[in-house]
């Protein structure tokens, strides 16, 4: 009796209630070619529209208080650093071979402002890839046995002591500094960090202590910013590391003749250290200049796309454009600042500003179309440089030990006048003064501002909950088009197995075998094409044919490849974009309209309607846009002229991505080549 | 011997002198509540830390210097101070605080006696001193040791926002709190009148929840406002005063102990334009007109004092109409202002001596009978007529019995 009645009150409901956000999914992927083609012009949309959206930065921090304290250097300091400057270019000083005399100069200046000095050698590290070392600090370094007494370099490290902090914690200004060839740049940096230095000695509002490295950049300045780090963050305690630099007669000698000439002073021979580092500052001058006003060009991008906290940059910026009257850059691609089609767009979006302004006044949020258009290049730069993620100078090397840092670039309108001389010294002093006080003022880490940003202009910043959407907009399709495509399918060829084993997802390893030889870098690159398709043909022939010759039930697998070709290619960004946004975002750009428009072509020419025609043509144009050389090709063809545009570029941009421990290198290898293998695959897929 | 005169009606009119003696004495004997300004207490607070709010410890500091200069003694002080702005590695005068960036006054001199600093400054020690709930091992100089006759001075400073107020940048006080706090305060007669004056953002909605009679509640802004600073002191490198304590120093700046500025005078002294918010004040707990009541009832400790003949004499709370300004007799305006509204309201509190003796005359037979005995040398005569007046009662009650 109970069970015929069960049964009866199951037939009276035919159909289980579906729940909504079933129901909505089901909706999404049954009509995933509209919703694809929404997101994807919307999340285009959207990434060009992130000028418009970009926000004023402000202070977050405010212990910070930026320009409260008026600048206490004066003209006396600013002949100090002259007299330093003065000493340095002095031809007496570049007599020596390894530049040693310049140091000592300058440990001598350091020493006579009380500070303590020591010097640390360095020998230039190769470069090694670590993968997986995204976020992680470095190693203290291997040892490496073939130590040669010709390499080496010194940096000088002058440290002043708060005189009533705790020690605890310290700032650190860096300055590069190649004593064999130094321009005058250098020099005047030196002179200007001088300045700072000597009024650091006597102020008596110090919290912190105050480091001055003056990093050899003869090995390059990253490299000795980083073996300084390196050796100050992870203490080698034990003495096997020894048979180093020590072993090396001129060395030795240095530190003697140091250690004779002042004795009781405040020269160690030891690595000497201050408290945790709380910021950093590199400062560079640049020799030449052709604009009209003095400029300081901030440079921010760490190793990964990662960037130092926002206000770090708001301060420099707030301080040097409304106390020294500095005007700031940051890196701009510049070759967008003339697109014609960028300011076209730009005047689109005013005119829609102004359109939605007059309907409702309170909507303000267009921006003029040149500003759009310096937006954009700056936006542009700001993706590349973040998506290269190879740090843009010194201050890279901060970033892995989680202290922010920037690069400050003065570019001084050039004259030999010793006035203008002075003028920048005491204007580039004071802006560094006042950074050093308001980050003195500090009572924590940097942690109130962004970290996760995108530049539109120094005083303007797109932040991580804007510009995910773009992204969010651009992959939203790639999981509905990739389940609509494995049910089609399934449902038409239910007895079909789907072993479609993708052919080329072994290739992408030959990249990686293929050691960096003293090839050219364009017969590296050749050997490389040929390698892979030959490598790839054979695979292909040799896994891939036997499927291909099983006829009927396969007449859906290119549909089941495209389908594992979107889930993966949604899977890779959706990590690449943890590691690296900017990366993920030009991937996305790249890749999606490409993985989503890939059919067979075969069948287009079948169908021989226009619209099939249009999309054979669109499939062709992606499948050479998404190759990555070929990307880079006509990026930089865009951005150079194609005149420029070398086969062997893309082999050294990518062997520095390498050197570097760029993910981005990572993500070419494992998701884009591989999903583009996939593609082509489907594209000439025989159906 | 009957006489015409019904013995009752002259009972009744031999009485009549004694009740009114008595009664014009009990008139002027006070209450339980209504006990006499005795002695002034001062609860300073600044309750944020950081070198950034520099300002908060030198408005608190400058309350001190202030209260002090208008002569409440440092042991009836309360100073707490959440950081210690003047040993901060930051200031570039160590040991030096100054509200002015004219430096011409350190406010952290040689006699500041901070009573709670640094951590101590909590919530918890805060309402501890105002509800004297102390640990036993906290020693007399700590807590806040008033009585029924007190008059306190509150003063905080520091963040604030609607019904709160940041201590410590971990924990807050909320209007609820404070209302909790002043009530019991009252429940133990911990004081006469409260003067609770605070310099935050939002200040007004501290006040909120206030209920106990005899609290007078002033802060910087109304709900929705911002307390801002005052001036920067570039060579500090921060900001040294906020507005509302910058134009309350400056009210008192003019002020000496002998002055007799009222409370309402200060009060509007205050211009919303110079504080960029609005000062609010809540009376409606407070009895007394603002009018007549000196700023250093509350500000200094300046209160009336009884004067006896004898200095062991029991009787001192009786006649205490007897007020001597001690106050200069300067006339300005405020001064007369006063004395002319004390007049009309007949206030129980201060009675000012009428040198002219004129007005009280005109008022009643009642009124010049007291004043006559205000009048009276002292309070022996006051109590030989009393006798005097006792001996016919006498009299006439032995002969009515016999």
């Amino acid at each position: 009796m109970a069970e015929t009645k069960e049964k009866s009150l199951s037939d009276e409901k035919p159909k289980p209630r579906v729940r909504p956000i079933v129901r909505l999914g089901i909706f999404l992927i049954s009509h995933s070619f509209h919703v694809s083609v929404v997101c994807c012009t919307a999340g285009v949309l959207a990434l060009f529209l992130l000028p418009v959206l970009a926000k004023n930065t402000y202070i977050s921090e405010n212990a910070l208080m930026p320009g409260s304290a008026s600048p206490m250097l004066s003209n006396q300091h600013v002949s100090d650093g002259n007299r330093l400057v003065k000493d340095l270019t002095n031809p007496n000083s570049k007599s020596s071979e390894t530049g040693i005399e310049s140091h000592k100069i300058i440990a001598q200046y350091m020493l006579d402002l009380g500070a303590e000095v020591s010097f640390h050698k360095f020998h230039p590290q190769m470069n090694q890839f670590h993968p997986l070392h995204f976020f992680s600090s470095p190693d203290s370094g291997k040892i490496q046995e073939n130590y040669s007494c010709s390499s080496y370099g010194i940096n000088t490290v002058g440290i002043i002591r708060a005189p009533r902090g705790d020690g605890k914690e310290a700032i650190v200004l860096v300055t590069p500094y190649n004593a064999l060839k130094s321009g005058f740049g250098e020099a005047l940096s030196l002179g200007i960090a001088y300045s700072v230095f000597s009024l650091l000695t006597q102020v008596t509002w110090l919290a912190k202590d105050i480091i001055w490295l003056v990093a050899d950049s003869q090995y390059g300045e990253y490299a000795a910013v980083a073996a300084w780090l390196r050796e100050y963050q992870t203490p080698k305690f034990s003495s096997l590391s020894a048979p180093n630099a020590e072993m090396c007669p001129d060395v030795n000698n240095l530190f003697e003749l140091k250690g004779h000439s002042i004795s009781g002073s405040k020269f160690s021979n030891s690595f000497r250290r201050a408290g945790t580092m709380a910021a950093a500052l590199v400062l560079k001058v640049r020799d030449q200049n052709e604009q009209f006003e003095d400029t300081i060009s901030i440079y921010a991008e760490a190793s990964n796309g990662q960037m130092p906290n926002l206000d770090l940059i708001n301060v420099v910026n707030y301080l040097a454009v409304h106390r020294q009257g500095l005007r700031v850059n940051v890196e701009k691609l510049w070759s967008l600042l003339n697109s014609s089609w960028l300011k076209s767009l730009g005047e689109i979006f005013e005119s829609l500003a102004k359109v939605a302004k007059s309907l409702y006044p309170k909507w303000k949020f267009g921006i003029p179309a040149t500003e759009y258009v310096e937006g954009t290049a700056t936006l542009a730069s700001s993706l590349y440089y973040q998506a290269l993620g190879v740090p843009t100078g010194p201050h890279g090397a901060f970033r892995d030990y989680q202290v922010d840092a920037i690069t400050l670039e003065i570019s001084p309108k050039f004259s030999l006048d010793k006035v203008w001389r002075n003028d920048i010294l005491l204007r580039g002093g004071r802006l560094i003064e006042g950074v050093i006080r308001s980050v003195n003022n500090l009572l924590e880490k940097f942690h109130q501002s962004f970290f996760l940003y995108l530049l539109t202009s120094p005083s303007k910043f797109v932040s991580v909950g804007v510009y995910m959407i773009a992204f969010a907009l651009l992959i939203a399709p790639l999981p509905m088009v990739a389940a609509s495509l494995y049910v089609d399918a399934n449902s038409s060829s239910k007895r079909s197995k789907g072993d479609s084993s993708t052919p080329s997802a072994i290739t992408d390893t030959d990249e990686h075998s293929i050691a960096i030889r003293s090839w050219s870098p364009t017969t590296s690159f050749m050997i490389w094409v040929l390698l892979s398709i030959l490598s790839l043909l054979t695979l292909n022939s040799v896994l891939a044919s036997p499927l291909a010759c099983a006829k009927a039930t396969q007449e859906k697998e290119w549909a089941l490849v495209k389908s594992v070709t979107i889930s993966s290619v949604f899977i890779g960004l959706g990590l690449m974009s943890v590691i690296n946004f900017a990366t993920a975002e030009i991937g996305a750009l790249l890749m999606v309209p490409m993985c989503l428009l890939a059919q067979p072509l075969k069948l287009d020419v079948r169908a021989g309607t226009l619209r099939s025609f249009c999309r054979m043509i669109c499939n062709l144009v992606l499948g050479h846009i998404a190759f990555p050389p070929a990307a880079f090709f006509l990026l930089k063809g865009m951005l150079d002229g194609f005149g420029n545009a070398n086969v062997g570029d893309f082999w050294m941009w990518v062997e520095s991505l390498w050197a570097w421990n760029s993910a981005t290198y990572l993500f070419i290898g494992m998701v884009q080549l591989p999903c583009w293998v996939l593609c082509i695959s489907i594209l000439f897929h025989t159906c | 011997m009957e006489t015409f005169i019904n013995p009752k009606s002259l009972f009744h009119l031999l009485l009549l002198p004694c009740l009114l003696l008595y009664s014009s004495i009990a008139y002027n004997s006070s209450p339980v509540e209504a006990a006499m300004h005795t002695n002034n207490w001062a609860v300073l607070v600044c309750t944020s830390r950081f070198w950034f709010n520099y300002r908060h410890m030198a408005n608190t500091l400058s309350l001190y210097r202030t209260v002090k200069r208008l002569g409440i003694p440092d042991e009836r002080i309360i100073l707490m101070l959440a950081d210690d702005m003047a040993c901060n590695t930051r200031n570039k005068y160590p040991a030096q605080v100054f509200n002015n960036e004219n430096h011409r006054l350190n406010l952290y001199g040689d006699n500041v006696e901070v009573d709670y600093r640094g951590y101590e400054v909590t919530v918890e020690n805060f309402l501890r001193v105002l509800t004297g709930r102390h640990e036993t091992a906290v020693p007399r100089s700590k807590r806040l040791l008033s009585d029924e006759g007190s008059h306190i001075l509150l003063y905080m400073t520091g963040h604030g926002g609607d019904e709160f107020l940041k201590f410590q940048d971990s924990e807050e006080l909320q209007s609820h709190d404070l209302a909790d706090a002043v009530k019991q305060m009252k429940e133990k007669h911990r004081f006469k009148e409260l003067l609770i004056m605070v310099d935050t953002c939002q200040a007004a909605t501290l006040f909120n929840q206030l209920q106990s009679p005899g609290v007078l509640a002033i802060g910087s802004s109304m709900k929705g406002e911002n307390s801002y600073s005052h001036h920067l002191d570039s060579d500090v490198g921060v900001s040294v005063v906020d507005r509302f304590t910058y134009y309350t120093l400056a009210f008192f700046e003019r002020l000496n102990i002998y002055d007799n500025a009222s409370l309402s005078s200060l009060f509007s002294s205050y211009n919303p334009s110079l504080l960029m918010s609005t000062a609010y004040y809540r009376k409606d707990l407070y009895k007394r007109r603002l009018e007549e009541v000196p700023v250093t009832n509350f500000f200094g400790s300046v209160m009336e004092t009884i004067h006896t003949d004898a200095a062991y004499k029991a009787l001192s709370r009786r006649n205490s109409g007897r007020f001597e300004d001690e106050m200069s007799l300067d006339q300005s305006v405020h001064h007369i202002e006063r004395r002319m509204l004390i007049k009309v309201n007949d206030g129980y509190e201060i009675h000012d001596i009428n040198p002219e003796g004129e007005e009280g005359a005109s008022k009643c037979p009642w009124s010049t009978f007291r004043n006559k005995f205000q009048k009276a040398e002292n309070v022996d005569s006051l109590v030989n007529y009393g006798l005097v007046a006792m001996i016919p009662l006498l009299v006439i009650s032995t002969w009515l019995v016999q």
